[in-house]
């Protein structure tokens, strides 16, 4: 972890983020608490909501038995021909309305800190990071380092925030390593940023996930997440040459599409 | 003819047994429509009934061909499969994938939606007809005749593979080659000419032909619900149509919008998504609408805070149009905008809460009937509240960011959207009764719901479970094959669920028992107080709901009833049978003016489906250059018979019309077809800022040759203000009567219209040559940015100028004979076009010629 984010001074952001309530860390980590909270929120208030409709729907189901004539709330039912008008249960209706409001505002709200933390974190410069420049392309992901060195290999140290410069040379793409829980619109013309931290060492794929053309299903990168003492000898004995050798497809499929945005 | 005239004790129970003669007392008096029977009759039919059942078929059809595809995709995804595995290639599944969106969204829900809304909004507001018939038969064509031009799509190599959100630059020549990929876009462009066409007319006749005293607020929920939804789609679709018309010359002439590196690819995005965000509502609304009237008769309640109900869609009506960068969260926008446009969505959500628990509070108390279209219904809303929760998720930004371009999206599109078709599916079975005069069989009708439920559930819920699997591929990460055999399982359910639904609706159309003319105890709204099926001009008189109640009104002469000036002591309420015998007599008397037939949208629509096929292609030579040519020719002809076609429409004399009393139905359908055109107008000039900020607006004049100077605009803009005061003149003359004043007037617009047209194209033909040091090859509609949003703006103005001008030369025989002598309204009506023609130029000019 690199030191503290810089949290834009919002008075909704320091609301949010007072109590050490928002979630921190990894994006990983980031997504992980969120989406427990919302996916046990979302279930509790989907079953008790549906719940309460089926039974509702059960309690009331017409037996075919028609209530004597002076029972009077039952008696004021739809007539053919009327002005439309609704019935009570208002206080009941707002109750559960402002019940819902506060569920799903604070939730957001409370997501709203850690997307500062997030978006902090992606304008913030530090040293102890490492920055890579990714390029789409159909249909495949270049990596350009500082020094120059171009991969379609991505190779990351653990441990250490990775920033993350993505554009596009044709068409737009998006770039995402799902176990990582980073992505990031590659868009040509445009550079978006985005950062991660890979805690474990180990095989990533990267992958696109916005429709880009037939070889869009297959538009993936190997992501290797490298020990840091590792990383940093194979760094030192890259060179600004154009690729690396296993790079099969890349350089060509690459360029010839990247003048394809001429109209005939 | 109907004796079930309501009095205010018991309407439901007199109908019954007078209404047998009225199928047979219809064929009669047809009006010169063949009967139903004939195969002619739905060729000429300009009546809404009669278009809405064709709207219903027609969209059924697409329901299958977009669900074939998406059956197509999901053998493919039985297995996560290498490239040219399995049933689909990969340009295969892309066109797959693309087709099954677009005509899913486009050609099936918003148009069986509307099928409902033709046959059933007039019926409930009280009116004959829509106030324009054969408009209504035009959208209608049009919108078959689209559905047909993309079916053309496949057979041209290859139809579009972009996805249904047709994101830039893969939607550009450069990246999808195929002639079929522009007939596909060119497809949406008729398709949305189809849909504005069909919102004019819905507003003018949803504003000014309500029965009397049925206030905008007295609507019943369908049809309010389908009175925001028009609204929304005049201006949504018309941000779609200028998105598509730049990305059609783009494709055909050569601008360079998408293509262009800085700002091409998000002013796509945000075009495609400023009317993508509220299409989402435009499919849904009705849904809702029909879920809130299904409620309401099927559990006997009116529903809880209707007032709320309707007050939380305008609301959403109003916000849709601020929410759409929520599609756009991972694009390069800053936090301050990210911000807002979360807010606005969680801000939007809100109001469906307040409806789904509307809804279900409605089912309190109630007397619940579980039939076919109830189950349909309550099974949307719980579908729906599913797809509202999985909603939420994506607005929460740092989820949305991971969420992006998964199946979760895919899973809670499709709870929302299919959803929403839930609800229409039960749309059918409410309406069957009435619209064929047959009961559906319920058995059958449950044992689709029962199929239907768990097809749709096994298919879209286990894509939540496989969320992280990437959108529109067919190689997945092992680990979810389960589930998504699961779904494809899950979707061949569903489909057989829908042999189910065809079978009885085919069925029961044969042998079912004859329907009651209100079959449903506790329904309230109009169309059940009228027989099954009602008669062609709808009413036994003129609906009222003054006294609060619906009731049917007639003249008491039936001699003296030309003038139109109804008043209250005027009229009369029929309650007896034979009053209402006298009432059908003297309607049916004083309605033989009213028409119903005409031939041309269906040939208007044809010569356009022809221009477009030949459009598609012409930069490739062959048939299709004359292709076009004859479609073309085909159009005029077709305008010009219809203009000069007689065709009655009698406007309602006693009609509810605020907020506009002082408006004839014309000149409020210019106005909202204005409306439209503003939004289009201001799509373009958007784009055009839009793509000149990306630039930097200084850099921008070095793309721009010396000789572009301002002059000729000026001179243009002096010849347009000139010409509209020469129509204001004519406007005169005509009230004055006098026939030469008004030729001369108008031969005057006309001279100075096409002034300014030679004018233009002295300066356009002047650039196109250029010849200096930075343009050496001239300044064409390809060579930058800056000449494609000078041409292809300025040459949208001019094709209106030159829509103008045909108007014109189309009005001066007229204005000789005497056309206009004393009524100068068509001449009025031409003046707001032309004025409006005028004040974009004065917008343009600025923008393109001085700053």
């Amino acid at each position: 972890m690199t030191g503290e984010p810089a949290v834009p001074e919002t008075a909704l952001g320091l609301v949010a983020q007072a109590g050490g309530l928002v979630p921190r860390g990894t994006r990983v980590e980031v997504f992980n608490r969120i989406y427990w909270v919302f996916l046990i929120l979302g279930t509790l208030v989907g079953i008790v909501v549906i719940s309460y409709m089926l039974w509702k729907a059960y309690k009331y189901r017409d037996t075919g038995e028609r209530p004597a004539e002076d029972e009077d709330e039952d008696d004021d039912r739809p007539t053919l021909g009327e002005l439309p008008t609704g019935s009570g249960g208002g206080k009941k209706l707002f109750l559960s309305f402002a019940l819902s409001t506060i569920i799903v505002v604070s939730l957001i709200l409370w997501t709203y800190g850690t997307l500062l933390y997030v978006e902090g974190k992606t304008t913030q410069d530090s040293a102890d990071q490492i920055e890579v420049t990714v390029e789409g392309y159909q249909f495949g992901w270049r990596f350009i380092y500082p020094n120059g060195h171009r991969s379609t290999t991505l190779r990351v140290p653990e441990d250490k925030t990775v920033k993350l410069k993505v554009t596009s040379t044709d068409v737009f793409h998006n770039f995402g390593i799902p176990e990582l829980k980073v992505k990031s619109d590659a868009i040509p013309g445009q550079e978006t940023e985005t950062w991660f931290v890979a805690e474990e060492t180990g095989n990533y794929t990267a992958k696109c996930y916005e429709l880009c053309g037939s070889g869009h299903s297959y538009m993936q990168a190997d992501v290797i997440v490298m020990e840091q003492s590792e990383y940093q000898d194979w760094y030192s004995q890259t060179t600004p040459a154009p690729e690396e050798n296993d790079s099969g497809p890349e350089s060509g499929e690459g360029e010839s599409t990247e003048t394809g945005g001429e109209s005939e | 003819m109907t004796d079930d005239t309501p009095d205010d004790g018991s309407i439901e129970t007199d109908g019954g047994h007078a209404t047998e003669e009225l199928p047979a007392g219809e064929d009669h008096d047809d009006h010169g429509l063949p009967p139903m029977s004939s195969v002619k009759r739905w060729f000429l039919t300009t009546n809404h009934k009669d278009i809405g059942i064709l709207y219903i078929g027609t969209a059924l059809f697409f329901l299958v061909f977009g669900g074939i595809l998406a059956l197509l995709m999901r053998i493919q995804l039985w297995a996560p499969r290498a490239p040219g595995e399995g049933l689909l290639g990969p340009l295969a599944y892309n066109q797959a994938v693309s087709a099954h969106g677009l005509l899913m969204v486009f050609w099936f829900i918003s148009p069986f939606a509307f099928g409902f809304a033709n046959y059933v909004v007039p019926l409930q507001i009280g009116a004959k007809d829509l106030a324009f018939p054969r408009l209504n038969a035009l959208s209608y064509w049009l919108y078959l005749f689209s559905g047909l031009l993309f079916g053309v799509s496949f057979f041209q190599k290859a139809t579009f593979s972009g996805g249904w959100t047709m994101y830039a630059p893969l939607n550009i020549p450069a990246y999808t080659p195929e002639v079929g990929a522009t007939t596909a876009i060119l497809a949406l462009v008729m398709f949305v000419a189809s849909v504005t066409v069909s919102s004019v007319n819905f507003l003018t006749t949803m504003h000014r032909w309500r029965a009397e005293d049925l206030r905008l607020r007295d609507l019943p929920l369908f049809s309010s619900s389908i009175l925001l939804t028009v609204w929304m789609m005049l201006f949504a679709f018309a941000a779609l149509l200028a998105a598509l018309i730049v990305l059609s010359a783009d494709r055909l002439l050569g601008t360079t919008y998408f293509v262009t590196q800085e700002g091409g690819s998000l002013l796509w995005a945000h075009l495609f998504w400023f009317f993508g965000h509220p299409e989402v509502y435009i499919v849904f609304f009705p849904a809702l609408g029909v879920m809130a009237e299904v409620f309401q008769t099927f559990t006997g309640k009116r529903i809880v805070g209707r007032k709320w109900f309707v007050a939380a869609m305008v609301l959403v009506a109003l916000q849709s149009f601020v929410v759409w960068m929520h599609h756009m969260f991972l694009t390069a926008i800053n936090l301050q905008i990210k911000t807002l446009f979360m807010a606005t969505t969680i801000g939007i959500s809100l109001p469906f809460d307040l409806m789904v628990f509307a809804l279900i509070y409605t089912l309190i108390k109630g007397r619940i009937r579980f039939t076919t279209p109830f189950l349909f219904s309550f099974g949307a809303l719980l579908l729906f509240i599913i797809g509202g929760i999985t909603g939420v998720f994506l607005g929460a930004v740092v989820l949305d960011y991971e969420f992006r371009g998964t199946y979760w999206v895919v899973a809670h599109f499709h709870y929302v959207m299919v959803g929403g078709a839930t609800a229409l599916f039960g749309a059918l079975y409410y309406w069957y009764p009435k619209i064929t005069g047959k009961m559906y069989d319920e058995f059958l009708g449950k044992v689709h719901f029962a199929l239907y439920f768990v097809g749709f559930n096994l298919l879209y819920f286990p894509m939540f479970l496989a969320w992280q699997t990437p959108r529109r591929v067919f190689d997945y990460n092992p680990a979810y094959t389960p589930w998504h055999r699961l779904a494809t399982i899950g979707g061949f359910i569903l489909a057989v669920s829908f042999l189910v639904m065809f079978y009885n609706l085919y069925r029961s159309l044969q042998t079912g028992a004859d329907a009651d003319d209100n079959p449903w105890e506790y329904s309230s709204t109009a169309e059940w107080a009228i027989s099954s099926p009602p008669p062609l001009e709808n009413f036994p008189g003129l609906p009222s709901y003054k006294g609060g109640k619906l009731n049917f009104v007639s003249k008491v002469t039936g001699g003296a009833t030309d003038g139109g000036e109804v008043t209250d002591g005027g009229t009369a309420v029929a309650t007896a049978a034979g009053a209402g015998h006298g009432t059908a007599a003297a309607t049916a008397h004083e309605e033989e003016h009213a028409s119903h037939a005409s031939f041309w949208p269906f040939l208007l629509s044809l010569a356009g489906f022809l221009t477009f096929v030949g459009v598609s292609g012409i930069n490739k030579g062959g048939l299709y250059t004359p292709l076009a040519a004859v479609g073309g020719l085909g159009v005029a002809g077709s305008l010009v018979g219809m203009a000069r076609e007689p065709f009655t429409v009698p406007s309602p004399e006693l009609a509810e019309k605020w907020p506009f009393d002082g408006v004839e139905d014309m000149k409020l359908g210019m106005w909202i077809f204005l409306a439209s055109d503003v939004v289009l107008f201001g799509a373009f000039i958007g784009s055009y800022l839009f793509m000149r900020v990306a630039e930097g607006w200084r850099n921008w004049h070095h793309l721009i040759p010396a000789d572009h100077v301002v002059m000729p605009g000026l001179i243009n803009t002096y010849l347009l203000l000139t010409s509209s005061f020469a129509v204001v003149l004519a406007m005169v003359a005509a009230e004055r009567g006098s026939n030469k004043g008004v030729v001369a007037s108008l031969v005057a617009t006309l001279a100075l219209g096409i002034g300014f047209l030679i004018n233009k194209g002295i300066e356009w033909q002047h650039l196109f040559h250029v010849h200096s040091e930075a343009f050496p090859e001239g300044w064409e509609l390809s060579t930058n940015i800056a000449s494609s949003t000078f041409y292809l703006t300025t040459g949208l103005h001019g094709a209106h100028v030159i829509v103008g001008l045909l108007i014109t030369l189309y009005m001066i025989p007229r204005a000789w004979r005497g056309a206009y002598s004393g009524n100068d309204k068509p001449i009025e009506y031409f003046g707001l076009y032309w004025h409006f023609v005028d004040i974009v130029w004065l917008f343009l000019f600025p923008l393109f010629y001085i700053l």
